[in-house]
């Protein structure tokens, strides 16, 4: 029987999926991102954790406000018994449709949630009615945060915040930094991320500004000194004339 | 609703041809605008000068977009100096094939300094400018080919290495030397 309500669920799941991605046009393939020969492309959806932790705030929130809403509809239903009794249909889709409307949605916004990221790079989509892509290159990203809430460490999930600079007021989902930033939302392995992503940092010569390219020596001792032929020739003289030197004055 | 022979047959992707916004943002504007119900007439006539004068000019250091004719707008930034790319579509932007780049530099405003609005094949478009902005590409790439740098630092390191050689050598000569002007003493 469980098993057949799970099947039916997955089946009407799969079916809206269906809806979204004919009717919606939304994206099915996780998103992708250019790469040159031979670099890496890694992508990935939060954690399982990360669902298990949207749906413990699902259970809370659901406790509480159907708690409140069925206190309500009994204390009139005791006032006026056929008031309440007209409002139970009504009570009723109130206490359960928003249920049934969140859960999919956070099954939804886990299953539309990427994050894709390069040697080079980082692209993280998000959003089902609105879909939203954000691109950063690690050489522009001034700092890394890592958020991390007691019921997350339960869930073993944790936020990796990439931003760029440039300041300004709230992003679009309400984050500071006027949208120059990457969310990376639930994810087990943020702290491997994070190192990946500083490693990538300490290596950048730039200050992430925008600033052109620069004809950096590489290796500065050897590159500084343009060795020619010339150079060669003149120590093979001196060596040379100590050669002879040596010679002279071990005849004595 | 998607169509594979459309996708398939499309032309490559040239920015810097990209002059005027798609007539399907005429569309966008028409039904987002009729979408305000009441508010229809007051918000349509921004969107249509919006419009009807959009431009937009990719060249190979950096895009410009200006429109208005009485409130006259002109941004300009260079690719290099892009921080960071949004990409927006909600779904009447989907259904229209469209997209809302947003390219944002480093300055201090908190909306992005330049939505790219209206083109078509949006996701070319941001693959175009991620190419071309910062970090995308290895920062000491050139045009000339990869192996004459090798080259040329191999021979570098050849000729130290014989310097390195001869004057190892000079410095045993001088020592010698040195012992040998020691011994009569």
């Amino acid at each position: 029987m469980k098993t057949q309500t799970l099947a039916a669920a997955e089946w009407v799941y799969a079916g809206l999926w269906g809806v979204l991605v004919r009717w919606f046009r939304v994206p099915q393939e996780p998103p992708t991102l250019a790469v040159r020969p031979g670099e890496t492309v890694d992508s990935f959806r939060p954690a399982e954790g990360y669902l298990r932790y949207l749906k413990f705030w699902f259970w809370l929130v659901l406790l509480i406000v159907d708690i409140g809403l069925t206190t309500a509809w009994i204390a009139i239903f005791i006032v006026n018994p056929v008031v309440g009794a007209a409002l139970s249909p009504i009570a009723l889709f109130i206490i359960i449709a928003p249920d049934i409307i969140a859960y999919i949605a956070i099954h939804l916004r886990y299953d539309t949630t990427w994050y894709v990221m390069t040697d080079r790079s980082l692209r993280i989509r998000r959003g089902i009615i609105s879909i939203h892509e954000v691109t950063i290159t690690f050489e522009n990203v001034q700092n890394v945060m890592l958020r991390r809430g007691p019921l997350q460490r339960y869930y073993g999930i944790a936020d990796l915040i990439v931003q760029t600079a440039g300041g300004g007021g709230a992003g679009p989902h309400g984050e500071g930094g006027g949208g120059h930033l990457g969310v990376i939302e639930g994810i087990a392995n943020a702290d491997a991320l994070r190192d990946r992503i500083l490693a990538r940092l300490r290596d950048s010569k730039s200050a992430g500004l925008g600033d052109e390219a620069h004809p950096v020596p590489s290796h500065p001792p050897q590159h500084a000194m343009q060795l020619t032929p010339d150079h060669v020739a003149t120590l093979r003289q001196i060596l040379g004339g100590l050669r002879r030197l040596n010679g002279e004055r071990g005849h004595y | 609703m998607t169509n594979p022979e459309y996708e398939s047959c499309r032309p490559p992707f040239d920015a810097a041809s990209i002059e005027r916004p798609d007539p399907a943002l005429l569309t966008y504007y028409i039904i987002a605008s009729a979408m305000t119900l009441v508010a229809f007439p007051i918000v349509i006539i921004p969107n249509l000068f919006r419009y009807y004068t959009l431009k937009y000019k990719f060249d190979d250091k950096g895009v410009s977009m200006s429109w208005g004719i009485v409130f006259h707008r002109q941004t300009y930034l260079t690719y290099r100096r892009i921080q960071d790319i949004h990409v927006t579509r909600n779904l009447l932007h989907r259904w229209l094939g469209l997209a809302a780049v947003a390219v944002q530099t480093a300055s201090g405003s908190a909306t992005a300094e330049m939505t790219i609005e209206g083109i078509r094949n949006p996701e070319a478009l941001r693959d175009f400018l991620y190419a071309k902005m910062r970090g995308a590409r290895p920062e000491n790439e050139t045009d000339a080919p990869q192996t004459s740098q090798s080259d040329s630092e191999h021979a570098a390191s050849s000729s130290t290495d014989e310097v390195l050689t001869l004057l190892r050598e000079i410095r045993d000569e001088i020592s010698q030397l040195r012992t040998i002007g020691e011994k009569p003493q």
